[in-house]
Parts: structure tokens; C-alpha cells; sequence
């Protein structure tokens, strides 16, 4: 993040890009002197098309800068989908823009179409569908694919819409969608909806696409970069979990306090209750995609659990909701206590309040929080919750990460539990814990990369790994991958550690063990131990090796492999601990509270 | 009447050189960075700063100073006109 203050001149370049007026002029001046500042982060972008897409690069280095990553954009060449997969992995790119253009997929493709024979099109797309096979294939080792969809440039002469264009169109795009879906490293990104989303008038110029096949205008290449940086979480900058939620004036128009449960605006049809009720759905959706909602609000706990349970067109009732802060303390205190209770970090956090003035305390104190204001005039409410949602969905989320909601509350429920129990053990025996461990299970591979990408306070080396190298590692001899599903009587927590082995010779090292926080202190993550030692032995291995590597979150793992009973080796002057044990004196703490079972 | 310093301003900065460079010889043949793509940025930038429409068939055409001082001439004079 910049550290310069409002009134600066980097503060003032930032402005100059958030503006949306800003000319060509104005955008070039502030970008090249931002890129001379000091940026969190710098990251390189390959751009592929098969049409002329230059003028993306300063949109996306823009909507770069604006998440605080200095972009550097690597061209591919005209039509070389392929080609530029190799040209990118040379220049050390991890995340590529892809743009096939459908008017350039035969020359005025769209013109042609209304005279093609149905053969030639079948053959197009029979040809389209292996050459983006192909580049997929090619390019499993990018951390991120943006995929952009074919969209027409010229509008439909048929009102009903469904000209040859139209089905053409709905086919290739159809064919993409399909080759796309096997790489969990691809992102699609919409084009149709940029060019309605811009106007078909304002998206395209035609002088420079007829001269040099740049069809788009600065318009639609702002959308768009603006859209490749949301599904790319700012580059880096962030990967938000948790919503937390003020009540009224956000949840419901007026004051529970005051208004009372009858006098509080919320429901389907009037206004401004509709609005409400509208928002609750979406927030609601967001849940149910795996967001974590709290509510953080100055009331009686009484006022605002009796709207939750009684109010007969509440959406978001108690079960939706992880964790309630009702009080009357600070927001910025209630904030802090909602990330340690569920165990992340304040910058995975949005907050959603309708009052300026605990905005910006918030915006003040715990800078690090995504902060996002109620605006004033309401009907402007639903845009802003949809801008919210991109916070969350535009990068996509892995199946596993659904329900989360459930996972977080059996947590909770649990620790409540906890109090009930004379002994940990017996505490832990009643919650019939089940461990699934498996080796190199490639059905799991998008996942354990995600986690490895999320995991920051059970992290021992925070080695992330990207798809690719997750594949790789498990095809071949020199590796395993290690990942844990765990249950118990409260229902499934998915997959929740990964361990990655590397061997070398009569030495098995762990390469990186992290855990998802929420299924620390069960013992877990000691009781698979055993099994992964056995195999070591099994392949020949007489040494087990290990490392802690400090990072700024991971030191609640400091001394995790001595309580493993790891003997230390070496502490480094930076904090790296090496450890090494023999595999034949090695023996994991056993727990017989956990039933573990075994997949290859 | 055109604004030459404005003029020599824009082109200095989209073509990301120093202002000295851009004499009346200035053209796409003179000055290395003047490519293709910088040549389009280069005419959006004019049309927003003079707030003028470039017709199409200028559009690509205007790749010297002079050039483009005189297409930017013709449009505003139209534009007062």
C-alpha cells in the first residue's frame, strides 16, 4: 500500500485513475509516475489475442496500480495463442490474458456467416476447439488463465435476435466454455456483458479495426482490465472471507432501538423496505458461495436477536450468521475480536456499515479492512452490493470453499461444547473425529493449491503452490502429496491440511505442512504423522527432515515439529528452525480419539 | 488557433519523450518510440485534448507533426466555423 497521505502526489496520481473522466493524457502522466514509486507488489502479465489489444496494457497497469501492484504487461503477438504460451514462460510470466476475437476467426467472420456452408463452420469450430486445447494444455503451468468469451461487434438486423451470428456465437462460445472447464487455473471473463455493460456504440472503434484489427476503445478496455484485476483478487492484494455486517440502516431501514420490530422498513414490496429485503437476498447468495457473515452493531442483543428469529420477511436469520458482536463497544474493537475468534486476518475482512462516521473510523484505525459505506440515496444500494459481491466471487471459489458457514459454526458450537467437558480427551472422543488422509489425490488438486495460497498462521514454510506445480508434484517420483479431509459428528469440514513430501535418496524432507485454522487443536495435524513416516520408509527413507520458516502470521507453528517431537538441528539468525530425526526413532503421538483411514 | 506547446505537450508525453524532440520534422520516421500502438494512443489522446473527432481516413494517416498540425487546424477552424 502507498504510505503517502491524502494531499501527496502520489495520493493525487491515484485520484487522477480512480477518476472515471480521466483523458488519455491524464492516465499516461499519472501511470508512469506512479510505476516509479514504491508498489506492495510488482507482477507480470502476458496479453494474447487474435486481435489487436495494446491499448489494454495501460488499463490493466492502471486498475494495477489502483490495488497497489505495479503491472508489467509481456505482448503476445498477433493470433499465436500458442506461440505466446512459450514466449510468456520465458519471460517468467505466471498469469496470462487470453482474447480470441470472433470477428477474426475467419476474415469478417461475422459477414461470412450468413453465406458460410454449415460444414466450414462445424470445421471452425472443430478447429477452434483443438487449438485452445492445445493452449490450455500448454499453459497448466500459468497461476491464472483470464479466458475472454467471443462477443459479436455489430448488432443483430434481426429483432428477434437470433441471427446466424447470434448462433454461431452462442455455439463457439459454448465450445470454449467446455475446453475451458477442465483447467481449475482458468478464469472466464465475460465479453458480452462488457460490451452491454459499456454500450455496443462506445465499446468498439472501427477506424483502428479496419487499419490494424484494434477494434475496442479505451471504454471497453477499462471494463475489461478493470474485470481481469477483480478476478485477480487486485494481483495478489487481497482474498477476502469474511462480511461483517452493521444492522440498522443496512440490514433494515430505521432503528430496531427506536422503531421496534413493527416499525422497522423491511420486506418484498414497499419502499424502502424492498430494498432491504433485496439486499438481504444477495448477501444471503453470498453465504451460501461460502462468504462468512458476522453481524458487528451497536444495539441491545435482545432488540436485534428478536428481529433475527421473529421478523416474519428477515432473510438472514441466526443460522446464516457465524458470529454476533451486539454491543455497545467500537466497531474497530468488535473488528479486531472477530478476526481472532475466527482466526484470520483483518485484511480477509469487508465491513458494511451505513454511518460515515464509523466508516471512517475504521477506514482510519484498521486501514487494512476492506470498509464500504450504505450510500445515502438507496436505490444506489443494490449497485453497491454488487460491487461488494465482485470482492468476493470475481475470482472465482472452489467448490470446497461452499458452505462455509456450517464449517465456521460447527466450530463454534464446538468450543461451546468444549466448556461441557472435564478432559480434553473426552471432550475430543465425543466429537467422533474422522481423518481421511490421502496421497497425490488429483481430484483435490484445486483445492489444496488454494489452500496452500490462503493458509497463512498454520503455515510451517509458506511455500505457496500454484496448480501446476501441485500436478506436477504429484506425477512424479520425487514428491507426495499429502492432503487431510476431516469430519466429525457435526458434519464434514472438507478438506482442511496438505502435507508435501519431497525425497531425496535415504532423506524425506517436508517440503510445506498447512492447515486450514479451523481444525486446529484436535490433533489433527499431528495424528497423520505416522502414516506419512511409514511411507517414507516403505520407499527406502531412513531420515526424516523438517523445516520452520518464519513468516509475519505463522508463529503460533513456531514449535510445532518439537511438539511433533522433532529433535532440533539448527536455529538460524532469521528464525529458520531445521530439524531431523531418524524415521526408525520417529513416533507420532497417537490419539485415540481420531479414527483415520487411508486413501492412495 | 492551435496551441502549439499543448500540441508538443501531448505527442511529448504519449510518446513518452522529452518535448525537445518534437520538432516541426518530428515523425513516425525521426522518433523511435512513434509505433503503431503509441500512434493510437497518441490519437485518442489529441481527440480528447482538443476536443476534436479525427475522421477515420486521418486517423492513421497523421504520423508526422506537421501532419497533424495541420488535420488538428482544418478541425478546429471547422469547430469555430
Amino acid at each position: 500500500m502507498n504510505a503517502a497521505g491524502a494531499g501527496s502526489v502520489p495520493a493525487a496520481n491515484l485520484a487522477v485513475l480512480a477518476r472515471p473522466d480521466s483523458t488519455m493524457m491524464q492516465l499516461t502522466q499519472a501511470i508512469t509516475a506512479l510505476e516509479k514509486d514504491e508498489q506492495a507488489r510488482s507482477v507480470k502479465v502476458g496479453v494474447s489475442s487474435s486481435a489487436t489489444v495494446d491499448l489494454l496494457g495501460t488499463y490493466l497497469r492502471k486498475h494495477g496500480l489502483l490495488a497497489g501492484t505495479r503491472v508489467e504487461i509481456v505482448p503476445g503477438n498477433y493470433d499465436d495463442p500458442i506461440g505466446d504460451v512459450a514466449l510468456f514462460e520465458r519471460a517468467g510470466v505466471k498469469q496470462m490474458v487470453l482474447l480470441p476475437f470472433f470477428d477474426t476467426l475467419q476474415p469478417a467472420f461475422e459477414a461470412q456467416l450468413g453465406t458460410l456452408p454449415a460444414e466450414a463452420v462445424d470445421a471452425r469450430e472443430a478447429e477452434l476447439r483443438l487449438r485452445y486445447r492445445l493452449v490450455f494444455e500448454q499453459a497448466r503451468a500459468m497461476d491464472a488463465i483470464y479466458l475472454g468469451t467471443f462477443h459479436r461487434m455489430g448488432g443483430p438486423s434481426d429483432a428477434g435476435a437470433d441471427d446466424p451470428v447470434a448462433q454461431a456465437l452462442a455455439r463457439f462460445n459454448g465450445a470454449l466454455r467446455e475446453e475451458a472447464a477442465p483447467f481449475a487455473n482458468i478464469r472466464v471473463i465475460d465479453s458480452e456483458d462488457i460490451v452491454a455493460a459499456v454500450g455496443r456504440n462506445a465499446a468498439f472503434d472501427a477506424r483502428f479495426y479496419f487499419r490494424s484489427k484494434a477494434p475496442y476503445s479505451g471504454a471497453y478496455m477499462n471494463e475489461l482490465a478493470r474485470r481481469i484485476a477483480a478476478a485477480a483478487r487486485g494481483f495478489g492484494a487481497h482474498f477476502y472471507k469474511v462480511l461483517v455486517l452493521d444492522c440498522d440502516n443496512t440490514l433494515w431501514g430505521g432503528v430496531i432501538g427506536e422503531d421496534l420490530i413493527g416499525g422497522i422498513k423491511l420486506g418484498p414490496h414497499d419502499y424502502p423496505g424492498n430494498i432491504f429485503w433485496r439486499v438481504q437476498h444477495e448477501l444471503a447468495g453470498l453465504e451460501r458461495q461460502g462468504v462468512v457473515l458476522c453481524l458487528c452493531t451497536k444495539n441491545n442483543p435482545a432488540d436485534v436477536d428478536d428481529v433475527l428469529r421473529a421478523h416474519p420477511d428477515m432473510v438472514l436469520r441466526d443460522e446464516r450468521i457465524v458470529l454476533k458482536k451486539i454491543n455497545w463497544d467500537d466497531k474497530v474493537s468488535n473488528l479486531r475480536a472477530i478476526a481472532a475468534e475466527l482466526n484470520v486476518g483483518l485484511d480477509s475482512i469487508v465491513f458494511l456499515d451505513d454511518s460515515a462516521f464509523e466508516c471512517e473510523a475504521v477506514r482510519q484505525q484498521l486501514p487494512m479492512v476492506k470498509t464500504i459505506q450504505v450510500p445515502a440515496a438507496l436505490p444506489d444500494y443494490p449497485r453497491v452490493v454488487q460491487e461488494l459481491k465482485q470482492l468476493f466471487l470475481a475470482g472465482g471459489i472452489a467448490a470446497d470453499s461452499r458452505g462455509k458457514t456450517g464449517q465456521y459454526k460447527q466450530r463454534a458450537g464446538a468450543e461451546q461444547l468444549k466448556a461441557q467437558f472435564n478432559t480434553q480427551e473426552a471432550y475430543l472422543a465425543s466429537l467422533e473425529l474422522k481423518v481421511e488422509l490421502s496421497r497425490n489425490a488429483g481430484a483435490s488438486i484445486g483445492r489444496i493449491s488454494e489452500l496452500s495460497q490462503k493458509s497463512n498462521q498454520f503455515n510451517l514454510t509458506t511455500t505457496r503452490y500454484s496448480i501446476a506445480d501441485v500436478e506436477q508434484m504429484m506425477g512424479g517420483d520425487s514428491h507426495a502429496v499429502y492432503s487431510l479431509t476431516v469430519a466429525d459428528k457435526f458434519g464434514p469440514a472438507g478438506l482442511t491440511g496438505v502435507a508435501v513430501m519431497r525425497y531425496d535418496g535415504a532423506v524425506a524432507h517436508v517440503d510445506n505442512f498447512l492447515m486450514s485454522c479451523r481444525v486446529i487443536g484436535r490433533g489433527v495435524e499431528t495424528v497423520i504423522w505416522g502414516r506419512i513416516a511409514a511411507d517414507a520408509v516403505a520407499r527406502g527413507c531412513t531420515e526424516l527432515r523438517a523445516a520452520f520458516v518464519p513468516s509475519a502470521k505463522n508463529a503460533q507453528v513456531a514449535d510445532f515439529y518439537d511438539r511433533l517431537g522433532l529433535p532440533l538441528l539448527a536455529e538460524s539468525a532469521e528464525g529458520v528452525r531445521r530439524y531431523a530425526i531418524a524415521a526408525a526413532d520417529f513416533a507420532a503421538p497417537p490419539h485415540s480419539w481420531i479414527e483415520i483411514t487411508y486413501a492412495q | 488557433m492551435l496551441n502549439e506547446d499543448t500540441l508538443k505537450h501531448v505527442m511529448a508525453t504519449m510518446l513518452n519523450v522529452d518535448v525537445s524532440a518534437i520538432g516541426p520534422d518530428a515523425s513516425m520516421d525521426t522518433i523511435a518510440n512513434w509505433d503503431s500502438l503509441r500512434h493510437m494512443n497518441l490519437v485518442l489522446a489529441l481527440e480528447e485534448e482538443f476536443k476534436v473527432q479525427i475522421p477515420d481516413e486521418d486517423a492513421g494517416n497523421i504520423t508526422s507533426y506537421k501532419l497533424i498540425k495541420l488535420v488538428l487546424d482544418d478541425l478546429l477552424a471547422q469547430h469555430r466555423g
